[in-house]
């Protein structure tokens, strides 16, 4: 019976390599080529385009450059009652 | 924009949400509601338990009024009662947005709640009538009961896993991961916790690797994923660092699961099991500190939207407590830490920042976003969420303030052989009051919050003028042609 | 390989790697360990007793194990005359290490609080016999009984007023009995079993 220890640096090792062989592998796939995309991923276009009370005329400004005319919001838009 | 499906047009965007919401209504409310029920009940009993510790007299009576049973059923009931159930809940409506595909076998997801609800009923029953595994997170009856939950939680996981593979999108969301993952994990370390042979020290060993999971493998990637969802989402701007949020994603898959061992520090385990999990806490940090600075940086300059927005307000709040009560665990896993607040109520207070503060605030929050948009109805009265939010906040400020101040003078008391154990427990009793206290003001805001859900599904309270904002209002949509 | 099952895979492998370095070498490990020869097996009564002590929650509030000298006082608190070791509780199935000291820890009761009748009073009402005590009062494990209805084998349990109701005499029931020899039998006074294997190479030090 190894040692304890040697068998948890072993059985570490042989998981975090294979663990970084895997990465390594996905990168070379193109799988973390369009990273900022995916971060998207959570939004349509109305989420993108929605007015919101809370940001500054800069911010609104900004949304308005990138997305378009912006929407306005309806009552109970962000979870909660007017 | 960069984004893949840009051609889409509007009215089509609405459409996807529009099925995926109406695929996941019937099995998230079912969700939803036993959850709350859960809630109620567990709110009670823990309030009773909380109660009759400075109040030993109180209901000895019988049995299942006992402190050690009625504890027990508290646990088990806001864990794998509310926590658990509406967790599912949330993941049922997440995923299908998230990968714009309906919720497949929406009738599987649905069983599966009422198989998981068939076996906490018998669980948490068996344990007020006595009959109990001994194992604390897994009291309830190996044989009996617990079976109903892997099978009722992998009928939902199947429902998840089948939607997942049928997707319209190519990429998988940070809360994806998250959810999946979850799905995975929660499974294989309660069959391991369950498993009926483990004994002695190896008992102990499995008990806390498993406890210690349920809360990193499964309660945590719920709640951290519906805050990556939520956050975003409601503020209109995407995750500061997506690489931050992979890193962040397999440093805790890789650490938390090694966590498991700081909660035997000290005791009849081979050291290196325990300086393991000890390393694997602390290094915890860099999971916890990727997804707050995530979290923060996009919240930054932004956080007027807490004013509007009450999913934001309690997820938020939710995800700052994550990030507290994970770097207090990193911290009170350091053995010279942990001599003091070991056995102490420091522990349990802990315990519920991870719970309350953290997941139950961002469930609630996310049960804000998620019910409108599944009832097709706005919530009816502003003035409820707002008692709600207050009462849940002063309930969880006063159990966890004192308890925790209490729980160090405790600890101090225990370790020194001039004072009387006597002592150490007239240090807690004042935080102990507190927490009844404490107990009284959340069963007031779930009873409120439970209440406002009812109206909604029931169609009850004042309805609106205006046309709610998810129906689907016939815009005619010009593309702006100057887009760079 | 689609991002699903990637997804999958590297999930099921940490929580893989977890379970092994966490329960199945520490299993290897620890199916070594003998029982000490001072140590006894729990007879029927006691392990009754210890599921009655599972059935009630009691390791909410007691602990059952002693930490190491070294590194804090629970010896020197008078809990037990040495640090618990895995040989301690090759017995215990489930453990009862708790993880709260509301109370006491336990592991020693027996040598510390050697009488029968102490216990018993002290499960029923525990202020009979400590004030300060918040520990709950337990009477369904026990009967209340009019004087004349106590028979020979019964074991009455001398409860002093105000704790006990008026003119009733105190019975314990089965389940208080199996309860008490249970924590009578929590000794682990014996000295630490020699070290043998390299697995517990460590034990006697600084966990």
């Amino acid at each position: 019976m190894l040692p304890s220890s040697l068998a948890v640096v072993l059985t570490g090792l042989g998981l975090g390599v294979g663990a970084l062989a895997v990465f390594a592998w996905s990168w070379r796939r193109g799988l973390f080529d369009d990273i900022p995309a995916q971060a998207d991923l959570v939004f349509d276009e109305r989420d993108n385009r929605l007015e919101r009370p809370w940001e500054t005329a800069e911010q609104k400004e900004e949304r308005r450059r990138r997305y378009g005319e912006l929407i306005a919001p309806e009552p109970g838009e962000w979870g909660g009652a007017v | 924009m960069s984004r893949q499906d840009a051609t889409l047009p509007f009215r089509g965007d609405v459409e996807i949400r529009l099925r995926a919401d109406a695929s996941s209504r019937a099995p998230a409310l079912v969700f939803f509601s036993t959850a709350l029920v859960w809630l109620l009940f567990g709110s009670i009993e823990g309030t009773l338990a909380s109660l009759k510790l400075h109040m030993p007299e109180l209901l000895t009576s019988a049995g299942w009024l006992t402190f050690g049973r009625v504890r027990t059923a508290h646990l088990n009931a806001v864990n794998y009662g509310w926590a658990s159930l509406a967790s599912i809940g949330v993941a049922l409506w997440i995923i299908p947005r998230l990968v714009h595909t309906e919720l497949r076998w929406p009738r599987v997801a649905i069983a599966g709640a009422v198989v998981w609800n068939v076996g906490l009923v018998i669980g948490i029953a068996l344990i007020l009538a006595g009959r109990n595994d001994g194992l604390e997170w897994l009291e309830m009856d190996r044989y009996l009961a617990d079976p109903f939950l892997v099978v009722g939680g992998g009928m939902a996981g199947v429902t998840l896993l089948a939607t997942l593979l049928a997707r319209q999108s190519g990429h998988l969301y940070v809360t994806v991961w998250y959810t999946i993952a979850a799905f995975l994990w929660f499974p294989v370390i309660f069959v391991i916790g369950n498993w009926p042979t483990w004994t002695g020290v190896e008992s102990a060993a499995v008990n806390w690797f498993y406890a210690h999971n349920a809360l990193g493998l499964w309660f945590t990637p719920m709640g951290v994923g519906a805050a990556y969802y939520f956050i975003p989402k409601v503020l209109g701007r995407p995750v500061y660092s997506y690489q931050l949020s992979i890193l962040g994603f397999w440093t805790l898959a890789f650490f938390y699961a090694l966590n498991g061992m700081h909660h035997l520090i000290g005791g009849p385990i081979p050291t290196w099991m325990i300086t393991t999990s000890v390393v694997a806490s602390v290094l915890m940090v860099i999971p916890v500190l990727a997804v707050a600075v995530n979290h923060h940086m996009t919240m930054v300059g932004r956080f007027g939207a807490l004013r509007y927005s009450p999913t934001l307000r309690f997820v938020v709040l939710g995800a700052i407590a994550y990030t507290a009560v994970s770097l207090q665990g990193s911290f009170t896993s350091l053995r010279e830490v942990n001599r003091v607040t070991h056995f102490t109520h420091w522990t349990v207070a802990h315990a519920h920042v991870g719970v309350y503060a953290f997941v139950t605030m961002v469930l609630f929050g996310s049960m804000y976003y998620i019910v409108p948009r599944l009832v097709r109805r706005e919530w009816p009265s502003a003035r409820l969420i707002q008692w709600h939010f207050w009462l849940v906040l002063a309930g969880i400020a006063l159990y966890i303030i004192p308890l925790t101040i209490a729980g160090g003078f405790q600890g101090l008391a225990l370790l020194d052989p001039a004072v009387p154990f006597q002592r150490s427990v007239e240090v807690t009793l004042w935080a102990l009051v507190s927490r009844s206290v404490a107990g009284v003001l959340l069963t007031a805001g779930h009873a409120v919050f439970a209440y406002h859900f009812w109206l909604m599904v029931r169609r009850r309270g004042p309805t609106r003028e205006v046309p709610p904002f998810h129906e689907p209002v016939p815009i005619v949509y010009e593309r702006p042609e100057a887009q760079a | 390989m689609s991002r699903t099952w990637l997804l999958l895979l590297g999930a099921a492998a940490t929580v893989g790697f977890a379970a092994i370095v966490l329960v199945g070498i520490p299993q290897v490990m620890l199916v070594k360990i003998a029982a000490p020869p001072e140590l006894a097996a729990y007879t029927d009564l006691e392990a009754r007793g210890r599921a009655v002590y599972i059935a009630n929650g009691c390791v909410y509030c007691h602990s059952q194990q002693l930490r190491d000298p070294a590194f804090t006082t629970d010896v020197e608190l008078g809990w037990g005359s040495r640090a618990t070791v895995p040989a301690d509780y090759v017995y215990d199935r489930p453990h009862l290490l708790g993880t709260m000291r509301t109370g006491p820890d336990l592991i020693n009761v027996g040598e510390r609080l050697p009488s029968a009748s102490w216990h018993l009073i002290h499960l029923y009402n525990p202020r009979a016999l400590v004030s300060w005590s918040i520990m709950p009062s337990f009477p369904y494990l026990f009967e209340e009984r009019e004087p004349g209805d106590v028979r020979p084998g019964d074991v009455v349990v001398p409860v002093q007023p105000p704790y006990a109701p008026p003119a009733k005499v105190i019975v314990a029931t089965p389940d208080a009995q199996a309860l008490v020899a249970y924590l009578l039998s929590l000794r682990r006074t014996y000295p630490v079993p020699a070290a043998g294997t390299g697995a517990m190479r460590g034990m006697s030090r600084m966990p």
